[in-house]
């Protein structure tokens, strides 16, 4: 069904490989714009940037363990009404499930979009980074990449992927129009590319490439990272329903948040224009600190710390998709993402709901079955 | 609030009573509802579960718009509304006048206890002697003779029975708050005059009146008493009827004569009873039989002085009268065969299964023997218990017992997890209503409720003496069966109200034979008796969405009569009074605390509460108050409110529902925003008895206080919001239905468009020649459409389609292409959907190879024509239920089973030689239909019964059907080469989806028209002014499609009736900057209240449709979306509140 083609490799690094190929996407693809991750002139840093002259994908790096944001964001910005052009996004899988949600929100529309994932790794914090980027970003990517396909893994010196890679259990997309794949590929010669959509079909038709053949160990080899990753995450469920099992220990994981909310800025699927921890909802009088203050002796400030995080759990943990990017925002290293998909595990299994699966899936929330939990109403519906 | 246009009065208030009367309120007039039992809504408060959703639902009658005129809470608990006078223990006692201008004359009987005064403590029960059965539990438990009526309704007080009270005086003595008042005092002022000739019995009679407190002379003959009648006044006379000289009835007729008002009961030996109802028929009050016992006597007397004495006598101008009456409960003891009841205890009748399985029944909802108590394993139902049985006088069908029994098997299955074994068994099982048989099959097939057609031969014990039943029965193939239950169900049937007669006599309306209320033609609301309509089972035999049909229908028939008569018995209202404008004021809180009449001051310290409440920031006053639901009390209240600069009144009392209504009353007395005032409920919390420290009483007071503050001090009220109305209606299907609505409506003074796609007027009813009942369709045809093109108010656009429709209720506009091509474009405020239905194409049964199979819509087109000649009839054969009754078509036509019968009787009439077989596998003669088919069988039409399994075989030789078919009775195989063959392939909806999508309403899976709710709105779409009627909502017969277009009406009109239409106060609305469009809450919605405006970018709300649910603010993560007075804040500091006292 689907059709598969490849990107040649060959004489070229794989960043070549790749920037060749965004580059007809540009010319050849009929795309309006190309957004993909770069590396900046001014710094080395690795955005996203929205490309509309092919000349200027040349410092694109999809590969670079780095995603400082995630893109679904940009995607929903772009989206959100008519942009007048079709567009092709490079993103991981966790920002195609992300914009998948914020489609299904309303935040976004896949009308104009050509969603091309690529096979993901892991990344490492934006910090981390930093480091290890050094001075030439595209040679670290690479070494990085090589890392991995020799078998000597994603850490280098004290720096490893973030545990929420390390939990992923999608590194490939099934929900992007065109895939490129890696895992299980024989990189040296060429990069896997499967169009799994009618549209992305219709792309690879007119971009004009080389057919390919999807090799045999590649699914044994996605196999292999995501049960390695399962285990992981299986581990972290265990823990992290642990420390956090009553409302003390609860307090105490959460015990140095101060109230920054940069874990809600950095969410993609928080979409809210404003959070209502931060509008005249929680603007509480002065007077009330003190009367909460008398009835305990004391109270933390700032107060609704615990509050915030449940509150961001009862409203967003169905929609969470797991890219840890809230971890990655918290100045104060508090594991946000353990809690955060811990819970999701539970409410995401509760509705047989898995956030950015599918476009077709309805999010829970927006569902009514009468017969829906009977154990909590009591009544019969 | 809307003018008063007239009045109207509603005797009953069971489903059908509480329907009609709030039809009428919404609409405007001013509607006395009395009932002549203690408590509001019938039968329903003792059934907790309705099917097809298996819970109660009666709440969705409440109305959506202007909601703020009426509760907003459980209906069973109870009901206000602003134009609603409820009087309960009232009954109508005589009327007067012409229709629209009737005198009525109720009499409200006392329940000894002060209603205002009783808080329902119970102490009252406790101390009561007399046990007597309770009613409520269909007599499965006891109460006493003092009691609740029901126990759920709010407020809760009680009320003697007094045919068991032995007027002891205990409860009297015990009650805190003096509401209890037997009268003995009064009794002194009561003046009896016993005439009797013999000594003895006068001696003893005054000797045993004296002893009870009353004043006593007597008279030893007819002439002394008339000579001490004209001297001295009485209040009562007691008259015997044998006496020498002038005799009893003589001297009854001289003495209405001098004093017509005295109450006079006879008394009277065995041999002279006759002669006693005699008596009562020229004016006596009642009667009493000799020999006396004291004890029996002396309470019948007391009860006639409380009935003469304090009874309330209330007269009053009404325009017009609607009947609601209800049914009785057949009595299973008084037939010739009872099944054991009233004989094995393990023998009841569904009413008491219903008390069975409810929380509030004997054992908490617990299934188990009244024999002993243990737990129910297997349960048998049996059908048409009194009803379809001509031995016990009932030669008609029920109509519900049959969708009950199911839900109750289902019940019983639910309640105990599938282990109850459940059999129903049935004659036939009548699943003629919308979606009853998918319910039927689902019980079947999914909950394994086990369906055996059989009527039960006998009921026996099984010899053990351990309460477990034998029912012997045989099978539909003769053979026998004794299978042993732990309960039998017997399925009561329908008799007409006790009173019945009275109230026919009284309105001058004609009862049928079996003593339910005669309908005209093709109304089932229209009585004998202009200006007086029925409502509900009064009139035969209905469930609860019929009943709700046909109460609308009513209250339709009610206010185009009074419409018709000008509505001149407009009460005068005062006008509306502005609130005061406090919104840039701080806070002041009054606080007002209700004692109780004392009785909370050994738990709580009053003065206590009041220090620490004046303490608090924003309370400005506080004021203790002795009783405030007392008149006395209520009117201290408004005196402290003159001139009290308080912008927020708090009360500290009991039952914060009760007070709905008096707030607002106090608002415009006060000229301040009723929603600036809140109850909260401090009785309970310190009601004695509770075994709890005052200390902790006093932290539960002071956090409800503090949380009813922490409400009052974040409500900021707006002018609820009206929006106008386009007093326009549209019509679409110009069929009977679609007809009836649009004069309906145009009788009231509205501008309609009738719409209809056909170049003629009419729809199905063009080819319909005779009811089975031998009415005319063609004449009520005839007369709709000469009444439509003659309505100066109704413009009829024939050949035309609808194109486009958007808006919402109260603002519609809709496109149109007329016959010529052009298009139109309509403004209207309502939308009446009569898009109809048509007979079902087939091709089962050989149907287009021969010329002699026809439908029954084709045989009736014949029959019109002259195109059958019923002389050269051998034989005829009928198939019901072809291609129906199973998927894709899973539902009854309802109208085939009659349309058969009819054809029949008429062939058998037209040439009785014919042999008619009739093919089925459910007859559908429900309600009085039955009638019909037992005339038929009478007639010698044969009826075989077929599975659906096992269908009849049709095949056509030289143009000739031949039919085989299994006669599963007579375990042989007919063969038939009938003349004709008739099939009943039944009806689907004409209109199909497209007319639903266009304005965005739903249909079922069948195509039919999708309601609000099956029972409670039966003709409301989700989508509010759109309504529907007729065919296009389930098959139905004319009169059932007119009643349910009178009744699509009755909705528009609520909405039609003011050029403005007020929202809730309770509504909600969207802080646009911060919302992000999601459309969360629009899927959310279930009102359908809210949309996105894509060219405003934003969510808007509507405020008519808005219920003020709260479902949107809850959806919504950043509180974009709120529900006015409950915003956040206000909510937080409530839970504050609650949690400050905590330790």
């Amino acid at each position: 069904m689907a059709k598969t083609a490849k990107i040649d490799v060959k004489e070229q690094n794989l960043l070549t490989a790749l920037r060749g190929f965004f580059k007809a996407l540009l010319e050849d693809g009929d795309m309006e714009a190309l957004l993909v991750p770069q590396h900046l002139p001014m710094k080395n840093v690795v955005m996203p940037t929205l490309v509309t002259d092919p000349e200027k994908s040349n410092t694109a790096d999809p590969l670079a363990p780095v995603f400082p944001m995630n893109a679904a964001k940009m995607v929903s910005r772009l989206t959100r009404r008519p942009v007048g052009g079709r567009i092709a996004v490079v993103l991981r899988p966790c920002e195609i499930k992300a914009f998948i949600e914020l489609v299904k929100l309303k935040q976004g529309s896949m009308d104009e979009v050509i969603l091309v994932s690529m096979d993901c790794y892991g990344t490492y914090g934006n910090v981390d980074y930093t480091r290890f980027a050094g001075d030439d970003g595209a040679d670290a990517s690479l070494r990085f990449y090589e890392n991995v396909v020799s078998g000597k893994g994603t850490a280098w010196e004290d720096i490893d992927i973030s545990p929420a890679c390390k939990a992923c259990e999608h590194p490939v997309s099934e929900s992007a129009d065109l895939q490129i794949g890696m895992l299980g590929v024989d990189t040296k010669d060429h990069l896997l590319l499967k169009a799994m959509t009618g549209a992305g079909e219709d792309l690879l038709e007119k971009l004009g490439l080389p057919e390919g053949e999807e090799p045999e160990g590649r699914k044994k080899a996605i196999e292999d990272l995501v049960s390695d990753r399962v285990a992981y995450r299986d581990k972290m469920f265990e823990e992290t329903s642990e420390a956090t099992s009553d409302l003390n220990k609860l307090t105490a994981y959460l015990g140095n948040c101060v109230n920054c909310y940069n874990c809600r800025v950095a969410c993609p699927v928080c979409y809210c224009k404003e959070c209502v921890f931060v509008t005249d909802v929680f603007d509480h009088e002065p007077s009330q600190y003190l009367k909460w203050a008398k009835r305990k002796g004391l109270i933390k400030m700032p107060t609704d710390t615990v509050f915030y995080h449940m509150t961001r759990l009862a409203h967003m943990s169905t929609a969470c998709i797991g890219c840890g990017q809230c971890s990655n925002a918290c100045p104060n290293d508090i594991p946000v993402m353990e809690i955060f998909r811990t819970i999701a595990s539970y409410t995401q299994r509760a509705f047989d709901y898995e956030a950015g699966r599918s476009l077709e899936e309805e999010p829970p929330l927006s569902v009514f079955k009468e017969s829906e939990y009977s154990e909590v109403t009591g009544g019969k519906d | 609030m809307k003018k008063k246009i007239g009045s109207t009065l509603v005797v009953g208030s069971g489903i059908s009573g509480i329907r009609s009367a709030l039809d009428m309120a919404e609409q405007g007039y001013q509607v006395t509802l009395i009932d002549k039992e203690p408590h509001l809504g019938g039968v329903l408060t003792q059934l907790d579960y309705q099917f097809p959703t298996d819970h109660c639902g009666m709440c969705k009658m409440l109305p959506l718009v202007e909601r703020d005129s009426s509760s907003q809470y459980c209906l069973r608990k109870g009901l206000f509304h602003e134009n609603i006078d409820i009087m309960l223990s009232t009954e109508l006692v005589a009327m007067e006048g012409e229709p629209g201008k009737f005198q009525v004359t109720l009499r409200q009987k006392s329940s000894i206890v002060d209603q205002e005064r009783c808080i329902g403590c119970g102490e009252c029960a406790r101390v009561c002697p007399v046990e007597a059965p309770d009613p409520f539990n269909g007599g499965l438990t006891d109460r006493k003779a003092i009691y609740l009526p029901v126990p759920h309704n709010i407020p809760n007080a009680y009320v003697v029975d007094l045919d068991a009270c032995t007027h002891c005086g205990e409860c009297e003595k015990i009650c805190p708050t003096h509401a209890i008042d037997f009268g003995k005092e009064e009794r002194k002022k009561f003046r009896i005059l016993v005439v009797d000739d013999e000594l003895i019995v006068r001696d003893s009679l005054k000797e045993w009146l004296l002893d009870e407190g009353f004043d006593v002379d007597m008279a030893e003959s007819g002439t002394e008493a008339l000579e001490k009648m004209s001297k001295e006044h009485f209040h009562l006379k007691l008259l015997d009827i044998k006496m020498p000289g002038m005799d009893g009835v003589e001297v009854l007729k001289r003495a209405k004569e001098i004093r017509p008002d005295l109450p006079v009961v006879m008394m009277t030996a065995y041999a002279t009873v006759e002669t006693a109802v005699e008596a009562m028929k020229i004016g006596a009050h009642d009667y009493l039989m000799k020999p006396f016992d004291p004890d029996n006597l002396i309470p019948l007397i007391v009860n006639l002085y409380h009935d003469i004495q304090s009874a309330g006598v209330k007269e009053m101008e009404v325009g017009s009268v609607i009947l609601a009456g209800g049914f009785d409960s057949y009595d299973p003891s008084t037939g010739k065969d009872t099944y054991g009841y009233g004989l094995f205890p393990n023998v009841v009748t569904s009413l008491q299964f219903e008390r069975m399985v409810s929380g509030t029944g004997p054992n908490q909802g617990k299934i188990l023997r009244p024999s002993d108590g243990k737990e129910v394993k297997k349960i048998a139902w049996f059908q048409c218990v009194g009803s379809r049985d001509q031995q016990a006088d009932a030669d008609f069908c029920s109509s519900a017992c049959c969708m009950f029994a199911i839900k109750e098997a289902l019940l019983a299955k639910e309640k105990s997890e599938g282990q109850i074994d459940t059999t129903i068994f049935y004659m036939d099982m009548r699943t003629f209503g919308k979606d009853f048989q998918r319910y039927r099959d689902r019980a079947e097939k999914e909950s394994g409720v086990h369906f055996e057609r059989s009527r039960v031969h006998s009921v026996e014990t099984t010899g053990k003496d351990d309460g477990t039943l034998r029912v012997a029965y045989a099978d539909t193939t003769g053979t026998k069966h004794e299978e042993d239950f732990d309960l039998v169900v017997l399925a009561a049937g329908q008799r007409p109200p006790t009173g019945a007669e009275e109230v026919a006599e009284t309105c001058g309306v004609v009862l049928n034979p079996w003593g339910f209320c005669q309908v005209e033609g093709f109304s089932l609301s229209r009585t004998s008796s202009e200006g007086v309509l029925v409502g509900g089972s009064f009139s035969g035999l209905r469930d609860i969405s019929e009943s709700v049909i046909q109460a609308s229908s009513a209250s339709l028939e009610a206010s185009r009569l009074i419409h018709s008569k000008g509505g001149g018995l407009a009460e005068e209202v005062s006008p509306e009074t502005g609130f005061r404008d406090v919104s840039r004021e701080m806070p002041q809180v009054l606080a007002v605390l209700c004692k109780c009449g004392g009785t909370l001051s050994e738990s709580a310290d009053f003065d206590e509460i009041s220090s620490w409440l004046e303490a608090q920031g924003s309370v400005t006053g506080v004021h203790a108050i002795d009783s405030l639901c007392t008149h006395e009390g209520w009117d201290e209240l408004k005196e402290t409110l003159q001139g009290n600069s308080a912008n927020r009144i708090l009360i500290a009392s009991c039952m914060p529902y009760v007070y709905a209504r008096k707030l607002r009353e106090l608002g415009r007395s006060a000229e301040l925003n009723p929603e600036l005032m809140e109850v909260v409920d401090i009785r309970t919390l310190a009601f004695p008895g509770r075994d709890t420290e005052k200390e902790a009483v006093h932290q539960e007071v002071r956090a409800v206080l503090s949380m009813g503050i922490g409400k009052l001090k974040g409500m900021d009220p707006l002018p609820v919001a009206t929006s106008r109305i386009v007093q326009k209606a549209l019509v679409v299907g110009g069929g009977i239905a679609g007809m009836t609505a649009g004069l309906a409506i145009a009788d009231h003074g509205f501008e309609v468009t009738l719409v209809e796609k056909a170049a003629e007027l009419g729809g199905n009813a063009r080819t319909l020649h005779r009811t089975i009942e031998g009415h005319s369709p063609q004449e009520l045809l005839e007369e709709s459409i000469s009444k439509v093109e003659k309505h100066p108010l109704i413009r009829t656009h024939t050949g035309a389609k609808i194109i486009y429709s958007q808006g919402h209720v109260g603002n519609f506009s809709t496109s149109i292409e007329k016959e010529d091509g052009q298009g139109e474009t309509l403004d209207h405020g309502v939308t009446v959907l009569a898009t109809g239905g048509i007979e079902a194409k087939t091709e089962s049964y050989s149907y287009g190879e021969s010329e002699a199979i026809l439908t029954q819509h084709d045989l009736e087109e014949k029959l019109a024509e002259g195109g059958v000649e019923p002389a050269n009839l051998k034989t005829v054969a009928m198939i019901q239920c072809v291609d129906s009754r199973e998927e894709p078509r899973n539902y009854c036509s309802r109208i085939c089973c009659q349309s058969a019968l009819k054809n029949a009787l008429f062939f058998k009439k037209q040439n009785p030689e014919t042999d008619i077989y009739i093919f089925y596998r459910d007859m559908m003669s429900y309600g009085f239909m039955e009638t019909y088919y037992s005339e038929a069988r009478k007639a010698g039409v044969i009826f075989v019964p077929y599975d659906v399994g096992q269908k009849p075989e049709v095949s056509v030789e030289d143009g000739r059907p031949r039919l085989s078919a299994l006669d599963p009775i007579l375990g042989r195989e007919w063969l038939l080469e009938p003349d004709l063959l008739v099939l009943s392939t039944g009806v689907v909806p004409d209109a199909g989806r497209e007319v639903a999508e266009q304005f965005g309403v739903e249909v079922n899976q069948d195509g039919f028209y999708q309601e609000a709710e099956s029972k409670w709105r039966p003709v409301d779409f989700i989508k509010e002014g759109v309504f529907m009627c007729g065919l296009a909502h389930s098959p139905r017969s004319i009169a059932e499609s007119v009643a349910m277009a009178e009744a699509a009406a009755q909705r528009a009109l609520r909405i039609l009736n003011s050029d403005r239409l007020a929202s809730g106060s309770v509504v909600a609305e969207v802080r646009h900057s911060l919302c992000a469009l999601c459309e969360r809450c629009v899927a959310f919605c279930p009102y359908e209240a809210r949309h996105h405006d894509e060219d405003e970018e934003m969510i808007v709300v509507n405020e008519l449709m808005c219920q003020g649910c709260g479902s949107c603010a809850a959806v919504c993560p950043n509180s974009a979306s709120v529900l006015r007075g409950y915003r956040d804040q206000q909510v937080f500091e409530v839970i504050d509140a609650a949690l400050e006292n905590v330790v």
